[in-house]
């Protein structure tokens, strides 16, 4: 819109007092009612995102795989070496592979997710839907990658000649806090992307970071016992791949002193980050 | 409950921010602080409004033309009823399934196909997978597709893009339409299409709102007129009465932004009728013109007639001499063929080559007495405002 010097062909002058704002209720509710009717558009971006990225890319599907892949060979080779990690006698490789996945994970929901709005903009100015529907779609496009990477796990598991163990079925425990985390994170990011712009600029960097602050290449014992819990109320990422292994792995239970907490975490990361999310909704097609 | 297809909109106000910085996190730490010292000042400072206390209500099946300048709040308007943007304050509802059509390449992605756009475009707006098959053909057949459908959109012209964007929105069966300048990208034909449309829509029941700079387009089409200036309704009703407040109004502003300065200056432009009165609808039309001129100059003057904006009824040319200093120019249109309004006058001057010694541009306003322009059918979008004098006759 471009500026226009005051109008007074119709003989109006500027109404003297605006009212008070009005203040937009925001029902939990309603929303995600609103969202599960738009269940079909979340479909039909996430498609659309895969096929655009795999329509130009040659190697397709593979590049899902790469990241993770590459990491976990990176690691076998080099900090391997340099540090030495217990993994109480499973191969390095699956140890690390397991700590990779839900890891790339949350990188690619953050970095796809954080960014899915601003690269939307020419649609979020146009057309109404629940804004949510992007990061979401960029989730459900990291979790495809994802389930496709979790492949070469089973790949790994039959080469190592290592079975996992029946304590394997806490993963969908483990999966949900892991989820609720993740996307709650990919919310607060993508809506505040919007009105600081540069932030998407610090967001490899803190990603990079994020990569070594969490028990990744390394187990969470690295970590001195008495600030677990604090470690995992930071980081809730930290007991979730240390329960993967534990369960997988190590045929333990979830450690659910740090698990519990890191759970409250998330909860709180994500009903926040959606509520916040809804909040600056109603200003993005002002600012796009 | 109002019916589908109501709109009803109460006291709305929206802002922008005057200066919409570039988002950067210093920039809006630079705000915090400087919101803190001034904490007490006026709170819509720095601030522009766009849309001030605007009234709207629109019941099903109204046709409404939105017009108003650059800037006056029109496409704000259209923002707001589709849910796009949130008002400041204020009330609105817009009942039934909203088709928009806000830009030309709103929704559309260059890496998939039509098909898959009209996919997509088709959920955004609400409508399942099963729905865009239903009228997949008929899509596809009239936005003339059919050996593009599989292609991707970014090898599309845009007015392919345009008409996909259009058929989609359109073949919804929406309760209210909003179209928002967009068939300009159109070819003519595909532009009556698109009309044609749009009124087949409205038969249905369907609410629509049109917002257009192209005046004969909302004449056509629209019942109703709403004219926003500023942010304010300024005028609401039927539609021509609407639209020829509306044409008065823009030629009084161009009169009032002309300069000229070049190699070719317009000293005095006098525009009269038989024996210096109003002009007459088929009477004389004398035009007077000093024009002054650095040294002696072949050029070509051009005078146009104008119903508002640049585009003329219609343009007379003559080649002559200036001298160095002052001419007068005399231009005599014996039988005006323009029906009863307001016009406005407009000139320009060239050299031999073409280039422009006195850029086109309004010169003068007048008011031709006459009989009144007759209506056109409706669906007629009528180009010039020429009264054709013609002697009928009818008989068994």
């Amino acid at each position: 819109m471009t500026d226009d010097a005051p109008t007074t062909d119709a003989g109006l002058t500027t109404k003297a007092v605006p009212p008070p704002r009005a203040r937009r209720k925001i029902r939990l509710s309603s929303s995600l009612r609103e969202l599960w009717s738009a269940r079909e558009l979340v479909r039909t971006l996430a498609e659309r995102e895969l096929r655009a990225r795999y329509s130009q890319a040659v190697l397709g599907l593979a590049w899902a795989v790469l990241t993770p892949l590459v990491l976990m060979i990176v690691f076998t080779l080099f900090f391997r070496r340099v540090a030495d990690v217990d993994t109480e006698g499973a191969p390095y490789a699956l140890y690390a592979y397991l700590g990779l996945l839900p890891w790339t994970f949350f990188s690619s929901s953050v970095s796809l997710g954080g960014q899915s709005l601003i690269q939307n903009l020419a649609l979020l100015n146009k057309v109404y839907c629940p804004r949510e529907v992007f990061p979401l779609a960029s989730v459900i496009v990291a979790a495809l990658d994802t389930l496709v990477s979790t492949a070469i796990l089973g790949l790994l598991f039959v080469i190592t000649g290592y079975a996992p163990r029946l304590t394997t079925l806490w993963v969908p425990v483990i999966l949900v806090v892991q989820l609720a985390f993740t996307l709650g994170v990919a919310f607060t990011l993508s809506s505040v992307v919007i009105y600081l712009r540069d932030l998407r600029h610090l967001l490899p960097i803190a990603l990079q970071l994020g990569l070594f602050a969490t028990p990744v290449a390394y187990g969470i014992d690295a970590i001195p016992k008495s600030l677990h819990v604090l470690y995992s109320v930071f980081n809730p990422l930290a007991p979730v791949i240390d329960g993967y292994r534990r369960t997988v792995l190590f045929g333990q239970a979830p450690d659910w002193d740090l698990l519990l907490p890191a759970a409250g975490t998330a909860a709180v990361v994500l009903v926040a980050g959606y509520l916040l999310f809804k909040k600056l909704e109603a200003g993005m097609a002002d600012v796009a | 409950m109002s019916p589908d297809g109501t709109i009803r909109a109460e006291h709305v106000w929206k802002r922008f921010r005057a200066r919409l910085g570039r988002m950067l996190m210093r920039d809006q730490l630079a705000g915090i602080g400087d919101r803190v010292r001034r904490s007490s000042a006026d709170p819509n400072r720095g601030w522009r409004w766009a849309l001030q206390d605007v009234d709207l209500r629109i019941a099903p099946g109204e046709a409404v033309g939105l017009i108003g300048a650059n800037g006056s709040g029109k496409s704000t308007l259209l923002k707001l009823l589709t849910r796009v943007m949130y008002p400041y304050a204020g009330d609105i509802e817009v009942k039934g399934r909203v088709g928009a059509l806000i830009e030309v390449r709103a929704g559309m992605h260059g890496d998939l196909t039509g098909r898959e756009n009209m996919f997509l475009y088709g959920s955004l707006l609400g409508l399942g997978r099963k729905g865009v098959a239903q009228k997949f053909d008929e899509i596809v057949a009239f936005a003339e597709l059919e050996d593009a459908v599989d292609r991707q959109v970014k090898f599309y012209s845009s007015g392919m893009q345009m008409r996909l964007g259009f058929a989609v929105a359109a073949f919804l069966e929406p309760h209210v339409l909003l179209v928002d300048e967009v068939l300009a990208v159109g070819d003519a034909s595909f532009q009556q299409k698109c009309l044609d449309r749009m009124r087949a829509v409205i038969s249905q029941g369907a609410t629509l709102v049109f917002v257009s700079h192209d005046l004969a387009a909302v004449q056509s089409i629209c019942t109703r007129g709403v004219w926003l200036t500023n942010g304010m309704v300024a005028r609401d009703g039927p539609v021509n009465e609407v639209l020829g407040d509306y044409r008065q109004a823009i030629e009084k502003r161009v009169v009032l932004q002309s300069h000229a300065d070049g190699p070719v200056r317009l000293l005095k432009m006098e525009v009269a009728g038989g024996d210096g009165g109003f002009p007459r609808t088929q009477g004389p039309l004398a035009v007077k013109l000093v024009a002054q001129s650095d040294d002696a100059r072949f050029a070509r003057v051009s005078i146009g007639i104008t119903e508002g904006p640049p585009t003329p009824v219609f343009v007379i040319s003559r080649d002559l001499n200036l001298a160095a200093g002052q001419t007068e120019i005399n231009c005599l249109i014996p039988r005006l063929p323009l029906a009863r309004g307001t016009f406005f006058v407009w000139l320009c001057f060239q050299d031999r080559d073409g280039r422009e010694l006195l850029s086109w541009q309004p010169a003068g306003q007048i008011e031709v007495a006459g009989p009144v322009l007759d209506f056109a059918p409706r669906a007629v979008v009528r180009l010039a405002p020429v009264h054709v004098e013609a002697s009928w006759e009818v008989g068994r």
